[in-house]
């Protein structure tokens, strides 16, 4: 057996069997819902509706109905389209990249974190469909062989390439996760009593038996995916900075976004999976299992992220100094005193200020700060996006089409409307899913379990 | 052998039992009625299943849904007999003349299967060219306004009742009056002296004293004709030739001939204004001065070119211009002119003068009886007061509206409201038909046959294009019929030319179809008599004018370039167009220098959330709210607003775009349910000083209201933030001295490089300084265009762009562009394929912030506020057709392509609408379809698509667009390919000018030419390896198919 250094902190906490581990994540699925879940899904899902309403409408009246104009054609939709598909790196890059570094301390919230890259891609993925003219012919994008003579997609158009860069990453992300949940579902099954639950996960658990040589194929499986997923958590987000580094527009046309993009995205996943975590940690009792090390770990990458992007955020100030190119001067300028000045220092503040202050130990293993922070993280990289888009295109090149943006009731209800969804299908995960990977979580119990180590020392 | 097989089919056929016999000549075996069916027993054995039952009724239920649905039917009326001259397809054009009191035109009308579409100028021997408000007045033959026939008390009625009722009151005792605009029809004129009726002419405009300022000084009745084209120093005080003023439609053209450098000559424009008019911003050097100073400019102008006289009193910024004027007047000589805008007979008075000493007249300005504006404002007060005081018995009032337009509109409208017999001829029930017991419509002037005559030596022709499409008349024929004659009007307008002219008569058939196709018809006279200057009151117009007082505040009225007098109200795409100066759309407004907002405390910045303040203006005694636009170039102390809004006061129905609508696309209504106008109407604060009408006040009051209300504006940001790659310009010494440099070597058009890490020169040195053209550079493959079939482009004379929009306008309406409305204007989604930017220049530039030390970011900050009497820059801006386009490489569907031809396509049906490619080009020119403009009901009450009968003037040729694409300027494709067919029919190389596009042919100035770049004979190829042509933004290296060229203004070197 795998032993680990005394002096490592235990990353499970109390004196856990394995049937208590067993427990403790199916249990609240056996269990009756507790009334906070109830109030929260009924809030969140009526937010949904109300942004399900919101899309209707747009799609039913056309894009007029949100603020954009003849200068600025995106704003909130490919902003919120490039915040999801961020918020969506996280549980990829913790299941499949920490999985080759054989981080252990993974394992109490790739579950979760995946989960919330599923639904933040799902969400993302509304973006580019409803901000189309046409929805109805969308199709188009796909290169389908077709009867319109010799018409075909575009090679050349980033838009093409975030079609399929983000219809990979997310069925390699759906694969990832399930092939993850097959061993848990089959637990479930196994305790289950009532027949249509046993049914249900039953099916899901595609037959699961906990043979080794089941055992054995998972093991293969999960690292080939993590092997398939990890460059992938690097192309999505490089593919999505493309659509504006590849544009001539001052601002966007940048060779610094993929990886500026990528430390952004995973940057704004972890702030995300550090706001989702704490409240399911208290809400569902898993404290012993993600406890203030997983947080601190969390907030180090959170820290190294946002260190990257702010030096890419300097990067870019300086090179368009540096360039001498008027216009790409002006546009950054423009970013820090014009207009949307105010946007652009909320950017500053949230991404390249507060986390900081993670330096701090202390902060650092708060888990009140950490909730905050995180919130002010995202709040952060949503207007690095609304920045990077707005304030580069409503003054670019020709001074007679500037221009300013307002977001109307439509554009504010589409964005909360896809947080309400978001927040309903993730709690609908903790209420039916196992939000841990129990079974792979046993398999430390022993090395890194609290009482398990102490027992060790005793020794 | 005989075929003896037979076949039966069964043994009772064989055995021919009775049976099978009695049936077989019955279809069915055995007839059952329906009860015996029904009532039959053995029925309730059967069994109908559950899923049988399902299906029926599933079948049922669809069967029933199917036929409900019905198939939309649209009725449309085959030709029985088809005309021979209509080809489904191929336009016909048909030589007409415009005239609607104002602009005179001779014109071409196209016509699409027997609808007028396009009207365009009839530039062979044609007078005048097309403005924005002539090319848009197709539409308002399509207004659903129009009456479909003759009312009597507002009620419909028909023509025979209407005539007897007319005729009736014509043959009574009293006096009878006919009011009218100025008549230049010789039929009209005919018919109305047959009438016995006494004829009053006023003009919504009011250029009285003109004549009589002629009469005066050089004894002849006539409009003065101003020479542009010989002039090669203008002085304009106030007179906005260029925009509105007067006969502005032949002045653009002729000030172009003098505005080309490459002659090595340039006329000097001097413009002394109030207002910041089209002309001013096209004035080599302007000088802002209040209304009331504009006298004493011209009475120093006198003084400093004649010594004549007593100057006026000037500040001393306005003297030193003066005499610079002065210095280039002398210098020209006979080639010199000054023209005022003031309808003031000592303001003209004194002109002349100064023209009669340069000695102009005969040169610059004749007096050769031009017919226009012979209205008088004193006859229509006195006809007022006559009415007033029952002295009139009938009133009918022909092409005008005084209960509008009349400088004591309201106490004509009362009077009108008295009168016993009144009638209106108007198409429409306005402000005044609405008044007249009798309306007698008329017909629109593209149904209707016409003459008319605006110099002595030319008659025009006006032609119908389509069969009435109302039950009208055409005015002059009412009167005929009235004074008891029953003939058409063609008859008569063909009998008034049957004898009266001596050479070239119409009087053949094959004569007066040679007219009619030409439009018009050459008359012999003898040259008049040189005239001469009396000059008998010019001192005392001196010291009229030097005595003139101001207030604190002055008042200019104006008229707007897209907006008139306030005929074209109810045109939805020129209340769409944006003025050429402020950009706004859809409204008018108070305008003011910059100074004068700010030290009022208002709002100086006028964007899509920011409305513009409202303020309180009080012109003797009377009271309106307007808003306030921050207006670079007003002269501080002075307000302008522009006439012909606020049509249709009282609710009348002149037309649905002439009113306010709301977000949701319904009218918007005042406290009574009224229809809101658009804008505000201040024909009320014209002024009557003697015998004309003034347009100046002297002391009005402003107060500030605390209120805001939103302008649309199309463009927000003034000044062009220095960025001399997309505007070049300089000074006519700068461009003389380098005229024969190569093109890219010419300091004021030096080609833009890019430093290269190589050795370009070949030195064997590295250096910043080696830097490569744009045109090195290529990240994509060649398009292979250059000398590969055609390659259409376009060359965009900066110099000669006017800003007068009538490209504008053309572009809209050949390619169906739509209307938006204001709201959607305001925030920012104008659709006009064709724009034109208006750039004022700003007091400061990085390289001033650098020698004060200012920070970058203030620098950039004060050069986003213009000058306070800035030079302007008018620059179309369209798609530039790019040939390695940005736009292209990023539609993820290929729905944007170039053509082998030059031209970046724009595939509606393949467009997805991700709107990438609009945030991909860097001119901001493609324009998205936010809603369904042709459905939406936000759209309603002013789209002509929405409009089932304004939808008639769209162009068959062009796709109307649907929601979710993306469009743009496509070069008038449709005219290339109609143009390859010719050529290809003929079997000749397209020739040049045979395809021109829609703004191209309406440029008045001939500013843009279009062709094939790679026809070497070409005249657009010439233009294009001008030295003054360039690219905008040629450094980002999308190598565009338009050229703009070089603006040279002709400043004082010192000034440049």
């Amino acid at each position: 057996m795998q032993r680990e250094a005394a002096i490592r902190e235990p990353l499970i906490l109390g004196d856990k069997s394995y049937k208590d581990i067993t427990d403790d994540v199916v249990g609240p699925i056996q269990g009756d819902a507790p009334i906070g879940w109830k109030i929260m899904i009924t809030i969140s899902s009526i937010i949904a509706v109300y942004g399900v309403g919101c899309i209707l409408y747009l799609l039913g009246t056309g894009i007029g109905v949100w603020g954009l104009n003849k200068t600025v054609g995106w704003a909130w939709d490919i902003t919120n389209f490039v915040w999801w598909v961020g918020i969506g790196h996280a549980g990829t890059l913790i299941s499949a990249v920490l999985l080759l570094f054989r981080q252990k301390w993974r394992m109490a919230i790739n579950r979760s974190a995946e989960a919330m890259t599923i639904f933040a891609v799902i969400m993302a993925a509304i973006f580019p469909g409803i901000h189309m003219g046409r929805i109805w012919v969308s199709y188009w994008v796909l290169p389908l062989p077709n009867q319109f003579g010799s018409l075909w997609v575009n090679f050349n158009s980033p838009l093409l390439w975030d079609v399929f860069a983000i219809s990979t990453y997310f069925s390699v992300s759906l694969v990832f996760w399930y092939i993850g949940l097959i061993p848990d579902f089959a637990t479930i099954r196994d305790r289950m009593t009532k027949p249509f639950a046993k049914k249900v996960y039953g099916l899901l658990s595609f037959g699961w038996s906990g043979r080794a040589k089941h055992w054995n194929r998972f093991e293969e499986v999960s690292l080939v995916l993590a092997g398939i997923a990890t460059p992938l958590v690097f192309s999505v987000h490089s593919i999505v900075s493309m659509d504006f580094a590849t544009s001539v527009i001052p601002g966007w046309h940048t060779t610094i976004f993929p990886p500026y993009f990528v430390s952004g995205a995973v940057f704004s996943g972890f702030a995300m999976v550090q706001t989702l975590l704490l409240i399911m940690r208290k809400g569902m009792k898993l404290e012993n299992y993600i406890h203030v090390k997983h947080v601190e770990y969390m907030n180090i990458v959170i820290i190294v992220t946002g260190s990257i992007v702010g030096v890419a955020y300097l990067t870019e100030l300086f090179i368009s100094w540096y360039s001498g190119v008027e216009y790409e001067s002006y546009a950054f300028i423009n970013r820090f005193s014009g207009p949307y000045s105010w946007a652009y220092w909320i950017m500053m503040t949230c991404n390249v200020i507060s986390p900081q202050l993670f330096w701090f130990k202390k902060i650092r293993r708060s888990l009140v700060a950490t909730f905050a922070l995180s919130i002010v993280v995202n709040i952060g990289m949503w207007f690095e996006r609304y920045v990077i888009i707005v304030t580069s295109i409503h003054r670019d090149y020709d001074p007679s089409s500037w221009g300013e943006f307002h977001p109307t009731n439509i554009d504010i209800g589409v964005f909360i409307g896809t947080l309400g969804i978001f927040f309903t299908l993730f709690l609908g995960f903790a209420r039916f899913f196992p939000v841990l990977a129990l079974n792979e979580l046993k398999t430390i119990l022993k090395s890194s379990g609290e009482n398990y180590k102490k027992a060790q020392e005793n020794n | 052998m005989a075929n003896t097989k037979r076949y039966w089919s069964g043994l009772d056929e064989l055995r021919e039992t009775e049976a099978f016999k009695t049936i077989q000549g019955q279809e069915f075996p055995e007839a059952q009625s329906v009860d015996e069916f029904l009532t039959d027993e053995r029925l309730e054995s059967t069994h109908t299943g559950r899923r049988d039952f399902l299906k029926f009724m599933g079948f049922g239920l669809t069967a029933a849904t199917l036929a409900a649905c019905e198939t939309p039917v649209v009725k449309s009326i085959p030709y029985t007999n088809k005309p021979e001259e209509v080809t489904p397809g191929v336009a016909n054009h048909y030589a007409s003349t415009y005239y609607d009191g104002h602009d005179y035109v001779n014109v071409l009308v196209k016509t699409r299967e027997g609808r007028p579409i396009f009207i365009k100028s009839n530039t062979e021997t044609g007078y005048g060219r097309v403005n924005a408000r002539v090319n848009a007045s197709v539409i308002s033959l399509y207004d659903s306004a129009r009456l479909d026939g003759p009312q009597i008390a507002g009620e419909a009625s028909d023509w025979a009742t209407v005539d007897a009722a007319v005729s009736n009151v014509m043959q009574g005792e009293g006096r009878k009056v006919l009011l009218t605009n100025t008549v230049l029809s010789p039929s009209a004129l005919r018919a109305i002296a047959q009438s016995g009726l006494e004829h009053i002419q006023y003009d919504a405009i009011d250029y009285g004293a003109f004549r009589a300022a002629a009469q005066a000084d050089f004894g002849v009745n006539s409009f003065p004709s101003y020479r542009l084209e010989e002039a090669e120093a203008v002085v304009t005080i106030g007179a906005d030739f260029l925009g509105s003023f007067a006969d502005n439609v032949i002045y653009g053209e002729r000030w172009a001939a003098m505005r080309k450098p490459e002659s090595g000559k340039m006329s000097r424009v001097h413009a002394f204004e109030t207002n910041m008019s089209l002309t001013g911003s096209n004035a080599d050097q302007r000088t802002m001065v209040k209304p009331s100073e504009q006298g004493r400019v011209a009475t120093a102008l006198l003084a400093m070119v004649t010594g004549q006289g007593t100057a006026g009193q000037l500040s001393e910024e306005a003297n030193k211009a003066v005499a610079a004027a002065a210095k280039d007047l002398k210098r020209a000589g006979s080639k010199g002119l000054v023209m005022a805008g003031a309808n003031d007979l000592a303001m003209q008075q004194v002109v002349n003068a100064i023209n009669a000493a340069l000695g102009a007249v005969g040169t610059t300005v004749s007096y050769d009886e031009m017919t226009l504006f012979q209205g008088s404002s004193s006859a229509l007060k006195q006809l007022t007061s006559d009415m007033k005081a029952g002295a009139v018995e009938v009133l009918i009032m022909a092409d005008c509206n005084p209960a509008y337009d009349a400088p004591d509109a309201a106490a004509f409208a009362e009077a009108l409201s008295t009168m016993k017999h009144t009638v209106s001829t108007s198409s429409v029930a306005d402000e005044t038909a609405s008044l007249c017991k009798v309306i007698a419509p008329t017909h629109h002037w593209l149904e209707s046959w016409g003459d008319l005559q605006i110099e002595a030596d030319r008659i025009d022709l006006v032609q119908p294009t389509i069969s009435p499409l109302h039950n009208t008349r055409p005015w002059g024929e009412s009167l005929v019929r009235w004074s008891g004659a029953n003939q058409d009007w063609y008859t008569f307008v063909r009998s008034t030319h049957a004898s009266d002219y001596t050479s070239d008569a119409m009087y053949t058939n094959a004569a007066w179809n040679k007219a009619v196709h030409n439009g018009f018809v050459g008359v012999d006279v003898t040259p008049g008599q040189a005239v001469t200057f009396a000059g008998v009151g010019t001192s005392q117009a001196i010291s009229e004018l030097n005595g003139r007082k101001g207030g604190a505040v002055e008042l200019a009225l104006y008229q707007k370039t897209t907006m008139g007098a306030g005929q074209h109200a109810a045109n939805p795409m020129l209340q769409e167009t944006p003025d050429p100066l402020t950009k706004v759309t859809w409204d008018n407004y108070v305008t003011m220098a910059h100074a004068d907002v700010d030290a009022m405390g208002l709002n100086g910045f006028i964007g899509q959330e920011k409305p513009a303040s409202l303020v309180k203006v009080t012109v003797a005694g009377s009271s309106m709210e307007l808003p306030v636009f921050p207006m670079p170039g007003q002269a501080p102390g002075t307000i302008g607003i522009a006439l012909g809004y606020g049509r249709g006061g009282n609710g009348e129905n002149i037309g649905k775009a002439a009113f306010q609508t709301g977000e949701n696309g319904s009218f918007e209504t005042d406290s009574d349910g009224k229809p809101t106008p658009v804008g505000k109407n201040v024909f009320p604060w014209t002024a009557q000083s003697g015998d004309f009408t003034d347009y100046a006040q002297y002391d009005v009051t402003v107060e500030a209201t605390g209120e805001t209300y939103p302008l649309a504006c199309t463009q927000i940001q003034n000044t062009f933030m220095g960025r001399e790659s997309i505007v070049k310009e300089t000074d006519f010494s700068s461009y003389f001295a380098e005229r024969d440099a190569k093109k890219g070597k010419a300091s004021w058009n030096e080609l833009i490089t890019l430093a290269v890490h190589e050795d370009v020169t070949g030195d064997g040195e590295i250096d910043a300084q080696d830097g490569k053209p744009t045109s090195a550079f290529d990240l994509w493959h060649e398009h292979p265009v250059e000398e590969v079939g055609h390659r259409w482009g376009m060359t965009i004379d900066l110099t000669s762009c006017t800003g007068c929009s009538a490209c504008v306008t053309a572009c809209h309406i050949e390619n169906n562009v739509p209307v938006v409305g204001k709201d959607e204007v305001r925030r920012h989604r104008d659709m006009h394929w064709m724009r034109i930017d208006r750039f004022f220049a700003s007091d400061y530039s990085l390289e001033r912030g650098e020698e004060e030390g200012t920070s970058v970011i203030a620098s950039y900050r004060k050069m986003e506020d213009p000058s306070a009497n800035p030079q302007t820059v008018h620059m179309p801006m369209m798609c530039q057709h790019c040939n390695h386009a940005p736009c292209e490489t990023v539609c993820p569907v290929a729905a944007t392509t170039h053509s082998n031809e030059g031209l970046n396509q724009m595939t509606y049906n393949r467009c997805i609408g991700t709107r990438y490619c609009a945030n991909n080009c860097p001119y901001k020119v493609r324009r998205f379809n936010w809603f369904n403009y042709p459905g939406y009901k936000k759209f309603a009450n002013f789209n002509p698509a929405q409009d089932s009968l304004m939808r008639m003037v769209l162009n068959p040729d062009v796709t109307v667009r649907s929601r979710g694409v993306m469009e743009k300027c496509s070069m008038c494709v449709q005219r290339i390919q109609s143009g390859k067919l010719d050529a290809k029919k003929a079997g000749t190389p397209v020739p040049d000018g045979s395809v021109v596009t829609a703004c191209a042919e309406a440029c008045p100035t001939h500013a843009i030419s279009f062709g094939d770049l790679n026809d070497k004979s070409a005249g657009v190829r010439a233009i294009s390896e001008n030295n003054r042509a360039y690219h905008a933004l040629e450094e980002i290296g999308v190598k565009p198919n338009i050229f703009y060229m070089t603006k040279v203004r002709n400043v004082e070197p010192n000034q440049a």
